[in-house]
């Protein structure tokens, strides 16, 4: 993806908010019949079949959509050419390394289960 | 009536202010450039654009009570007192009421507001059946008068690069045409970070439009057809 390209990012925005609410509306229904939310419990689900790929996809269109929403908003408010490709970057940073983090966790987990 | 009316002269060298004035209007005057007429009287220093006074050539728009509106086409009834009278908002001022437009009517320009047709010239008129000339209602008749543009926070933001929501739904006008040949040229154009995906669906513009039309209506229909042409 083009770090500025238009239509693009707006498809990713959508998709991404469409899959954050539907995995979130699914886990808030889900919560009531979900066995107790203790450590054991969420590693368990984490390293499972379904809770693992679930977990992934949560986490990667939280880190698309915020990417598009947060670039958007330095596109509108910082006008300087230096300081918004620092701001960019560093929110780049971030959120890959949040994913990275996530991904690892998780690999980690299905290794250990 | 009372009114509070933004006072600016670059000549003088002093700072805007908003000036206080009380006018009674007379048997017949209905709308508030009626008003605005009667109170030039007064004060013939006062400045503001106006030709038409039927809400037809757009050019007595400002920002009426906080919300941008046509002087020719507000009624006096039911505007809360005092009447305040701004500038449109994020356009540069270039004496009172009277806004430089420049860079508006440069977004229209860019947009190519003209028929494009490379076929050969029919012995008559290009003809449209009813179904395609009713593609057109809703975006013809904008008068750019910049109310929508002026009250767009995305338009604030980047008004050099953003093309807003008049230059937007008359580059829809043209896409919308069946008589228009140059679809691909128009979206390639569009499709761009700034001139179209700064619009965040505000919906401002479909909400102060004093001619009644949607702007944002005309941006999502850009966006759908330039979906349906990458799909």
């Amino acid at each position: 993806m083009r770090l500025f390209d238009g239509q693009r990012a707006w498809v990713v925005q959508r998709i991404s908010a469409l899959l954050l609410l539907v995995l979130i509306v699914f886990g808030v229904l889900a919560l009531p019949f979900a066995p107790p939310l203790d450590f054991a419990g969420w590693r368990a689900f984490a390293g499972g079949v379904l809770g693992g790929p679930l977990i992934a996809l949560l986490f990667g269109a939280l880190c698309a959509h915020a990417w598009v929403g947060m670039r958007d908003i330095v596109l509108d408010y910082i006008q300087p050419r230096g300081l918004r490709l620092a701001v960019l970057s560093l929110i780049a940073v971030v959120l890959l390394g949040v994913l990275v983090r996530v991904l690892l966790s998780l690999a980690t987990v299905a290794l250990t289960a | 009536m009372k009114l509070n009316i933004y006072r600016y002269d670059p000549e003088t060298g002093d700072p805007p202010r908003m000036q206080a004035y009380d006018v009674q209007p007379e048997a017949g005057d209905k709308k508030l450039l009626d008003l605005l007429m009667r109170l030039r009287v007064q004060d013939d220093s006062l400045s503001f654009r106006r030709s038409c006074r039927e809400g037809v050539c757009g050019s007595d728009a400002m920002n009426i009570n906080g919300r941008n509106g046509l002087a020719c086409l507000t009624a006096l009834d039911g505007l809360k007192e005092p009447i305040v009278l701004r500038p449109l908002p994020g356009f540069p001022v270039i004496r009172d009421l009277i806004v430089d437009m420049t860079q508006f009517f440069a977004h229209y320009h860019s947009i190519q507001p003209w028929l494009m047709n490379d076929e050969p010239l029919p012995e008559r008129e290009r003809l449209q059946s009813p179904t395609e000339r009713e593609r057109l209602n809703g975006l013809y008749e904008c008068i750019l008068c910049a109310c929508c543009s002026a009250f767009c926070p995305s338009y604030w933001w980047n008004p050099d690069k953003f093309i807003g929501p008049a230059g937007l739904l008359q580059a829809y006008r043209f896409i919308a045409d069946s008589r228009d040949t140059a679809t691909a040229e128009r979206l390639d154009f569009l499709d761009d970070v700034y001139r179209l995906y700064r619009c965040r669906t505000i919906m401002n513009c479909t909400e102060v439009c004093p001619k009644g039309l949607s702007p944002s209506h005309a941006i999502e229909r850009i966006r759908l057809a330039l979906l349906r042409r990458s799909s």
